[in-house]
């Protein structure tokens, strides 16, 4: 039996070739995935072990505020006071101690433009200058010093390199403090690379770095050396008995490397689940094709395994072959996909690259976990999905091997329409308890999964007069050929929603995030116009909400000291907890929020906020936890707990397109240490044109290369670019599943050519040229492709209304639909159809009319 | 009559012809002489049987008289067109406007109802039927109210009656019929081959038909004997018993 199954299957090496190229696809998306993730993850497990390497000890605040959301190690805390130093110092088996800063520091080329992608890219820090080797993993080039007086700096070799600076240059560098000019003494390497993982680099002596960051006489952390002979454990132990302090935190060295390997660990996981789900939607289309592919060659090789049964193969064994087939192909996939993911990792990486996120990765990284969840997957897939025509094969009767095979398919049966309605409100209602109730995400990703299945098990029911409607014009436009296409595509409707049903999966996910970023981006079209008085915003462009980097409150400063300016406030974004729970929030100038923000004020005024230990909230937020003017919250900063009063209670929430909750400047400045500006709102006083002000606005951002400056259009197309980057990567990244759909189109045609062979053989000889043959095949691709097409769009329309009304109180306000986009989606996917019938057509074509006519 | 049947050739004009030729399937030693230089004429308007025990080439000689098959050497004409020397477009065209088909079974395009299949080969061309030969035609094979008909509710007899009205719609030089009544029970098979009959007799269509059942022949004006890819025998209106006669004469 499985030596019939190898030559069967070498027999057919198109079938099979198809099939596989099909998990193929899914399986090297996925260890493609894998490997890059890995990748990455090695390379930041190494960067930290260097980073490192040489210390033994740890010593923090223990206090601490970690993000649900943003970059690697986004986990903010309080300072040390400098004067443990010389405690820790002191400690017996300590060698050496130092204090550590590092923030963000940008620095500028001698075009006068931020060096990397400010917002987007790799971060650019800043640090003191450690004078011990042992503690310093930057390594300064021959030629160099360290960094000694107040204006010296040293840079990474990279960021030299990119803008041609050299040793004696004058660098200007932005950070929290004024835009200052700093003398090059070094260029310095990280190890052996020139940068640390793409991020740049500015090394300052102490004094001066804490002057920048605000520091005073204080450190982030201080790293400890141990003697010789006194383990990182022992070191531990006796700093802790030293300092005596629950304040503080002490950390052996490989504590602290574990820490960071983790906090990036788990910053990069939401990038390692996005890219899976992706490669796993690509899969799941895949298992449309393979269930198809064996389901048509099950019905075409009936009287073969009729033969089989009557010469006393058992159903059993009928049904093994197909599975063996299934396991082969399942396994030459995996093995060939995996092979490609690993080449795939690279492109993958070039891809994203590609859209702006620069990640870092050293060498290809191929896991034991890799392979064998690849092995495993793909031959999974394989066989699930060879199982129903499997069991089919089992079933056929000996008796069928006498006669003629039949493979038009079912008219449909009620009990199909049921379950397949069951399914899918099965799926609506898992969706809906992700979105609207408490079931989580999850929830979500399974009820879309479902009402795909739902959809595949309706299909036959609606593919027949569904395609009878779409083939319509083509029957009416193009005579015979479209006739033709539009029967054969009615001629079997399950073979055709199968088809259909893989694009459908891919266009559905096209459409709701089409419609979701249309939606998203008229969203906050409608807010900056309801809620935004302010004439401009400068921003550092990029993911600025929350992100890294800023510029400093001297900007804010000067903009307010223009006489052009009327009103002007300074915006951040940070999270806190407030009364337990961690959430957004805005910290602004209170005196000015009135004139830049309609923030409908309720309750209490907006300088009230102006007093220490003050905030407002939103409304919505204000009932929900019963607060009123002078409620006391509790606040989790960084730093420590504090209560702040409630001063204002205003209309304009998250969901109108401000923020639920909002302190002042002030305020903030007690809690963080970073002290970045991340947005600057700007309203002109009256009687100054834009023109006028624009010209002031832009000499005050001369010396502030990373800041933008925005009017509300402006800002609105920067939003919409934003999110049109996100949606421009996330289409590429489907866009794998549509390929695969067109290899299941392809592989449809092809088969059903090959059983309609007599077929058309007749029409060739009845006079039908080549060119129309070829027509005749294309439409009826087109008609298949546009089937799957709006199938999807259906789907997609549902799911990004369903997604879009339970962000409502996210700021999502608006559902709209983009007509023009979606219209555009629905030609691609006809030319989908072209495209995928050329081989078809192609092989049609080039029949033997002779041997089509006389074909046994 | 009418203008349609003025339309077709006089009798005595040649509608198909061959010209020494010659087909050879594979090559070396396992060449097989499967015509060997036949030279023969088709005259319009008559129904001529093609026979000969299976394996002599007639329905070698049929193929590549239609077109279907290339000689290896020799020509073919239809009418005025050399079709041995013509490109597959140009043979396409040949076989859409000068050709009717009958073959043995699988006549018929499943999807297309009776109607849609007959005028299958003017649809293909983008032509509009002429209505009253069509009219004629259809009443001729008898299948007036089946039209809307798909060939899966047609039976054997029915399909083939449409596989000629087919074949008769375009108004061809010739038809070319392979077996047509191989797979038919006798009382069906006489219908069909009446339908031929009529359809020379009434419309001045040209038959060539291919066929190993002496009573088939004996609906023709004429048939031709082939043996070993040579013609070894003519006889002009056979009649069943004439040609089993024959046969017997030849050693079948």
């Amino acid at each position: 039996m499985a030596r019939f199954t190898i030559k069967g299957l070498l027999a057919h090496k198109l079938r099979f070739a198809l099939t596989a190229l099909a998990v193929m696809l899914g399986v090297a998306f996925m260890s493609g995935t894998m490997v890059l993730t890995d990748t990455i993850s090695r390379t930041f497990d190494n960067l930290f072990a260097d980073v490192n390497r040489g210390t033994d000890a740890y010593v923090r605040s223990r206090q601490s505020l970690s993000s649900g959301f943003g970059g690697p190690a986004r986990r903010q805390r309080g300072r040390v006071p400098a004067s443990l130093v010389p405690e820790i110092q002191s400690v017996d088996g300590a060698e050496a101690a130092q204090g550590n800063l590092g923030f963000y520091a940008q620095l500028v080329d001698k075009k006068g433009d931020a060096i990397g992608s400010p917002g987007q890219g790799a971060p650019t820090f800043g640090f003191n200058w450690v004078p011990n080797p042992k503690l310093e993993p930057y390594r300064i080039q021959p030629g160099g010093h360290p960094p000694q007086e107040p204006d010296d700096v040293v840079i990474d070799a990279a960021s030299a390199k990119d803008a041609g600076f050299k040793v004696g240059d004058q660098v200007d560098i932005l950070t929290q403090a004024p835009p200052h000019r700093y003398q090059i003494v070094g260029i310095a390497k990280f190890g052996d690379a020139d940068s640390a993982a793409g991020s740049t680099a500015a090394l300052f002596t102490t004094p001066t770095a804490q002057v920048i960051t605000g520091a005073g006489d204080q450190f982030n952390s201080i790293s400890v050396v141990a003697k010789g002979g006194v383990s990182q454990e022992t070191l531990k132990t006796r700093i802790t008995k030293k300092l005596n302090d629950k304040t503080y935190q002490v950390l052996t060295g490989a504590e602290i490397t574990k820490e960071n390997q983790t906090d990036i660990q788990n910053a990069l996981s939401f990038f390692n689940i996005a890219m899976v789900i992706f490669a796993l939607i690509a899969l799941f289309v895949g298992s449309f094709i393979i269930f198809n592919t064996f389901s048509i060659v099950v019905a075409q090789r009936v009287r073969e395994m009729a033969l089989l049964r009557a010469i006393g193969a058992s159903g059993r064994q009928v049904m093994g072959s197909v599975l063996t087939e299934a396991v082969l192909v399942g396994l030459f996939a995996s093995l060939v996909g995996l092979g490609a993911g690993i080449v795939l990792s690279n492109a993958l990486k070039a891809l994203i690259n590609a859209f702006g996120f620069d990640i870092p990765a050293g060498g290809t990284v191929v896991s034991a976990q890799t392979v064998i969840v690849a092995l495993l997957v793909g031959s999974g897939v394989t066989i699930l999905s060879a199982i129903v025509p499997a069991r089919k094969a089992s079933r056929v009767p000996p008796v069928a091997a006498m006669r003629d095979v039949a493979t038009e398919g079912r008219p449909h049966s009620w009990r199909r329409v049921l379950i397949g309605f069951g399914i899918t409100g099965l799926g609506v209602l898992s969706l809906f308890a992700g979105l609207f109730g408490s079931a989580g995400i999850q929830f979500v990703g399974l009820g879309a999964l479902i009402v795909f299945i739902g959809v595949f098990v309706l299909g036959p029911v609606i593919a027949r007069p569904l395609s009878d409607a779409i083939g319509w014009p083509a029957a009416r436009l193009r005579g015979i050929t479209g006739t033709l296409a539009r029967d054969n595509a009615m001629r079997n409707p399950r073979r055709t929603s199968a088809t259909a049903a893989a694009l459908m999966i891919g266009v559905a996910l096209v459409g709701f995030i089409t419609i979701f970023a249309a939606s998203t981006k008229r969203s906050i079209d409608v807010q900056v116009d309801r809620a935004f008085k302010a004439d401009y915003v400068i921003s550092t462009g990029g993911f600025g909400g929350g992100g890294f980097g800023g510029f400093s409150p001297m900007l804010a400063d000067d903009v307010a000291k223009l006489p052009q300016v009327g009103a002007s406030s300074p915006l951040r974004f940070n999270e806190a907890e407030f009364d337990g729970s961690q959430k957004f929030f805005t910290a602004l100038q209170p005196q000015s929020a009135n004139d830049l923000f309609d923030l409908k004020v309720e309750d209490g005024r907006v300088a009230d906020l102006g007093q220490p230990a003050t905030l407002a909230v939103s409304r919505a937020v204000a009932d929900d936890h019963n607060w009123r003017i002078g409620s006391r919250v509790p606040v989790g900063f960084p730093n420590g707990t504090t209560d702040l009063t409630v001063r204002m209670i205003y209309g304009s929430g998250t969901k109108e397109g401000l923020s639920d909750y909002a302190i002042s400047i002030a305020t903030y400045n007690e809690h963080y240490t970073n002290q970045l500006d991340q947005q600057e709102y700007v309203k002109l006083a009256p009687g100054v044109s834009p023109a006028e002000g624009r010209r002031a606005l832009d000499r005050v951002l001369k010396a502030y290369p990373n800041a933008e400056l925005q009017d509300r259009t402006e800002f609105k197309a920067a939003q919409a670019a934003q999110i049109n980057q996100l949606l421009g990567l996330i289409y590429a990244l489907l866009f794998l599943a549509v390929v695969i759909a067109l290899i299941g189109i392809a592989n449809t045609l092809a088969l059903s050519i090959y059983e309609r062979t007599r077929e058309l053989g007749l029409l060739r000889a009845v006079g039908m040229s080549r060119r129309q043959l070829r027509s005749t095949v294309r439409w009826e691709s087109v008609i298949i492709a546009l089937l799957g097409t709006f199938l999807g769009l259906a789907i997609g329309l549902f799911f990004g209304w369903a997604v879009v009304e339970a962000l409502k109180d996210e700021g999502i306000t608006e559902f709209a639909p983009p007509g023009g986009q979606l219209l555009l989606v629905v030609i691609i996917g006809g030319i989908a159809g072209v495209i995928a019938a050329i081989g078809p057509a192609r092989r049609a074509a080039k029949l033997d009319v002779l041997r089509a006519v006389t074909h046994e | 009559m009418t203008s349609a049947v003025a339309a077709q050739p006089a009798a005595g004009t040649v509608a198909v012809r061959a010209e020494e030729v010659t087909k050879i399937y594979g090559t070396g030693d396992t060449a097989v002489r499967a015509l060997n230089n036949v030279t023969v004429e088709f005259a319009a308007a008559h129904y001529t049987a093609i026979m000969g025990p299976s394996g002599s080439g007639k329905s070698t000689l049929l193929h590549c008289l239609a077109g279907l098959d290339r000689v290896t050497a020799g020509r073919v004409v239809i009418g005025d067109i050399d079709i041995t020397a013509s490109s597959e477009k140009e043979l396409t065209i040949v076989r859409r406007d000068k050709i009717g088909f009958v073959f043995q079974s699988y006549n018929l395009i499943p999807t297309l109802n009776a109607i849609e299949n007959i005028t299958l080969p003017l649809s293909l061309a983008g032509r509009k039927p002429d209505k009253s030969w069509l009219d004629r035609v259809i009443s001729t094979v008898g299948l007036a109210d089946r039209l809307t008909h798909r060939p899966s509710e047609l039976s054997g007899g029915q399909q083939q009656r449409v596989a000629v009205a087919r074949a008769l719609a375009s108004r061809p030089q010739v038809i070319f019929a392979d077996e047509p009544t191989g797979n038919l029970d006798s009382k069906a098979s006489a219908e069909i081959l009446g339908f031929m009959r009529q359809a020379v007799d009434e419309l001045r269509q040209t038959i060539v038909m291919v066929t190993h059942d002496p009573v088939a022949a004996g609906y023709s004006d004429r048939a031709v004997f082939l043996a070993d890819g040579q013609i070894v025998a003519e006889m002009q209106n056979p009649t069943a018993d004439t040609v089993i006669e024959r046969q017997k004469d030849l050693g079948e």
